[in-house]
């Protein structure tokens, strides 16, 4: 528990780490068209941006310069006409003279008591505190000609809408004037310019998202197809090329495919060439075995007849020579199937077979009967080649009674639409070590059996008539102790075009319904007959 | 057993010829024996073997060959002498007409009990006639006429037909074929039975792509039918 969670902090700190692999490890598509996307933002924002502060700058400067400068005249105009105490009505009056005169503005103006406006929404109240102060104080650093007033000023915002207020002292005892200039309609103009440098950026975005795809498709096809080339070639298709085009990087890619192409190709031609020239050796080797071995066997009968009434001394000789003759010819037989499975050439003569007529006449025909347990009901009928799984069945019952010892059991049982057929015998078991061996060629589970019966390729040819019906063999130890050898087959494995069964020219026959029971019937007859 | 059985070996390699001959010999057969095509057909014209052993790979004109010649003329029982790496040879030697094969090197026990199994097949059994349509098997004379013309059956193929028709209307699987017909102790290749009833087809039926009297059960064997 503690591990666990010392693990989880262990990994906790390194999410960027994570981001970091994640970002390496996803595709280099959707990479390319983040950076082209990132750069292409980064672009345009910064050029929108400083377009935009420019623009604003440029047109609130220009507003506000003509709207001081048109104040300041208006101002000195209508100042110079009042008397030294004008009353409210008059200063009144001159506000109004004011706002009328020039630009569009509105006029505050505050002497004394009197606070006047040329608007009836706008007060000197609304005049920021800020610059009521600065309008206030003698002005130190401001350098003004002697017959003109410094102007103060300062940007506002009034129920939304952003104003202009100007505001100044007329000196030294004249009245304090403020100008309200709304900048509504150049807000607006900021606000489009605004709009129409987001679309530009936006539009920005996708140009550079779809040249993105459009790179990253030229630089991907490449990779693509080197990519699909590398996997034909490992599914074995070894005269795959690659057309040489493209990008230097990419053709050189391409070069170096096609030479390792052509390297690994030579390489497997001349190894299957070498391997198949050894099987040809095999089999010219025991089919040239096989011409003297049949003249050999052809008078081992005599020679085993004729044996009793020999000398005591060549009597052993002779029957030295018979049964090693016969072992010859078993291993040259079984050199030679194994030659065949190697080629390719081993052909199922398939039949219907009733299993345990199969496995009853193979027991017997060895003189089995009485060492081994069948349990296999009648009339389990497979589509099979009865000599080849004659040969499998002899081959596991065989080496049970050899290597095992009794009881030897062969129980048959149909699962799954495979037929199974399990031999286990009362021996030992296999050892763990030697299990995964029994299939090998020329395998010999115990050392001191060297001289056995066997040629060494009975189990591995077993394997191969199982594995040519669609079948397997499998070796394992029983619970109980003793090996148990099973065999699975199809019950009807895929048809051969051409075979006489698969392609009968006769009408079939109507009536199913007679002919399996009889037939089974009969086969027992003949069986035990 | 009636009497000694004359057989005639075709082999041209001269070991196993010896060999066979010794072995065939001592176990009661009377053996000529030939070392090509052409002579194994000079000596069948001259002795009239009773069978003849056939190996398959001969210089100059081949076994099949030679089947295919004597089974132009006569009916009498073949066995051919094949390796079995060849397995096309199986075909191609029932197709040209032999009864039964044996797979080099053969044991002389199972070449004799073959050899014993086939000429039995030639042997009569009952006495009475059986008439399907125009065929008539007379089991005395062990003949087959079609429609009053004496067919030109093997021993195999006269065995093949008496079996069926021992059993009219039954299926018959190939694997029961092989034990009755030819005396396998153990579940044979049953090419030998297809080749066999294509060959009886040929002789026997009206349209052999059509048979009428030897029907094919799918999945179980060969039937016998009489005409309706």
């Amino acid at each position: 528990m503690t591990d666990r969670t010392k693990a989880s902090e262990a990994s906790s700190p390194a999410p960027a780490m994570r981001l970091v692999r994640r970002l390496q490890t996803t595709s280099l598509r959707i990479r390319l068209i983040a950076v082209f996307a990132l750069v292409a933002l980064a672009a345009a924002v910064s050029v929108s941006g400083i377009a935009y502060w420019l623009n604003r700058d440029a047109v609130l400067k220009r507003t506000q310069d003509s709207a001081l400068s048109d104040f300041r005249s208006s101002l000195d105009r209508t100042i110079t006409a009042l008397p030294l105490q004008p009353t409210c009505t008059e200063l009144q009056r001159a506000a109004l003279v004011m706002a009328h005169s020039g630009l569009q503005y509105s006029v505050v103006l505050v002497q004394g008591g009197c606070s006047v406006s040329s608007d009836p929404g706008i007060s000197a109240s609304v005049v920021p505190a800020t610059l009521v102060a600065s309008v206030g104080e003698p002005c130190a650093h401001c350098v003004t000609e002697p017959d003109q007033y410094h102007l103060f000023w300062q940007r506002i915002t009034l129920d939304g809408v952003p104003y202009l207020v100007g505001g100044t002292q007329v000196q030294p005892t004249g009245p304090t004037a403020y100008m309200f200039t709304s900048l509504d309609d150049e807000r607006k103009d900021l606000d489009s310019l605004a709009w129409s440098l987001g679309i530009a950026t936006l539009l920005a975005l996708v140009g550079s998202a779809l040249i993105a795809q459009v790179a990253a498709s030229t630089v991907l096809r490449p990779v693509a197809r080197l990519g699909e080339a590398a996997r034909q070639l490992g599914a074995g298709r070894l005269d795959t090329r690659l057309e040489i085009r493209g990008a230097a990087e990419l053709a050189d890619l391409s070069q170096t495919f096609n030479q390792t192409a052509e390297a690994l190709q030579a390489q497997v031609e001349e190894l299957s060439a070498r391997e198949h020239a050894s099987r040809r050796f095999v089999a010219d080797m025991s089919h040239e075995l096989r011409t003297p071995l049949t003249a050999m066997t052809a008078v081992t009968d005599i020679l085993e007849d004729e044996a009793d009434a020999l000398d005591p001394m060549i009597a052993p000789a002779v029957r030295l020579v018979v049964s090693e003759t016969r072992r010859l010819t078993e291993l040259v037989e079984n050199l030679m199937e194994v030659t065949r499975f190697d080629a390719g050439t081993a052909k199922l003569v398939l039949d219907e077979v009733d299993v345990s007529d199969l496995i009853t006449s193979c027991i017997d025909t060895r003189a089995w009967l009485d060492a081994v347990e069948l349990d296999a009901p009648r009339g389990i009928v497979a589509r099979v080649d009865p000599r080849r799984v004659d040969v499998v069945l002899a081959n596991l019952i065989g080496n049970a009674l050899k290597h095992g010892g009794s009881p030897v059991r062969v129980q048959v049982r149909v699962e799954d639409d495979e037929l199974v057929v399990q031999v286990t015998d009362g021996g030992p078991g296999i050892p763990e070590d030697v299990l995964p061996h029994v299939f090998d060629r020329f395998f010999k589970a115990d050392a001191a059996r060297r001289r056995s019966e066997g040629s060494g390729l009975g189990l591995s040819i077993a394997v191969e008539n199982a594995r040519i019906h669609g079948g397997t063999i499998t070796a394992a130890n029983a619970p109980e102790g003793g090996a148990c050898f099973t065999l699975r087959l199809p019950m009807t494995p895929a048809i051969e075009p051409g075979h006489p069964l698969a392609a009968d020219g006769g009408p079939r026959g109507a009536g199913p319904g007679a002919g399996p029971a009889a037939g089974g019937n009969e086969g027992s007859k003949g069986n035990t007959a | 057993m009636a009497g000694v059985s004359h057989l005639l070996l075709i082999e041209d390699d001269d070991a196993i010829r010896t060999g066979l001959e010794l072995a065939l010999t001592r176990q009661g057969h009377q053996v000529s024996a030939a070392a090509s095509g052409e002579d194994g057909l000079k000596l069948f014209k001259e002795k009239r073997p009773d069978l003849i052993v056939l190996d398959v790979m001969l210089p100059g004109i081949d076994g099949f060959e030679v089947c295919r010649r004597i089974r132009r003329t006569d009916q009498l029982p073949i066995i051919l002498l094949t390796a079995r790496s060849d397995d096309i040879d199986v075909v191609v030697g029932l197709e040209s007409g032999a009864d039964d094969y044996v797979v080099k090197p053969v044991q002389p026990r199972v070449l004799d009990a073959r050899i014993r199994a086939v000429l039995r097949r030639g042997e009569r059994e009952s006495a009475d006639s059986l008439t399907y349509g125009d065929v008539v098997i007379d089991r005395n004379a062990m003949t087959v006429t079609k429609a009053g013309e004496d067919l030109q059956l093997t021993p195999t193929e006269l065995r093949l037909l008496l079996e069926l028709s021992n059993r009219p209307g039954q299926a018959l699987s190939r694997q029961q074929l092989l034990r009755l017909v030819w005396e396998h102790d153990y579940l044979g290749d049953s090419r030998l039975v297809d080749a066999c009833v294509q060959r009886l087809r040929a002789k026997v039926e009206d349209i052999p792509s059509a048979p009428t009297l030897i029907r094919t059960v799918r999945g179980v064997g060969y039937r016998l039918d009489p005409p309706q």
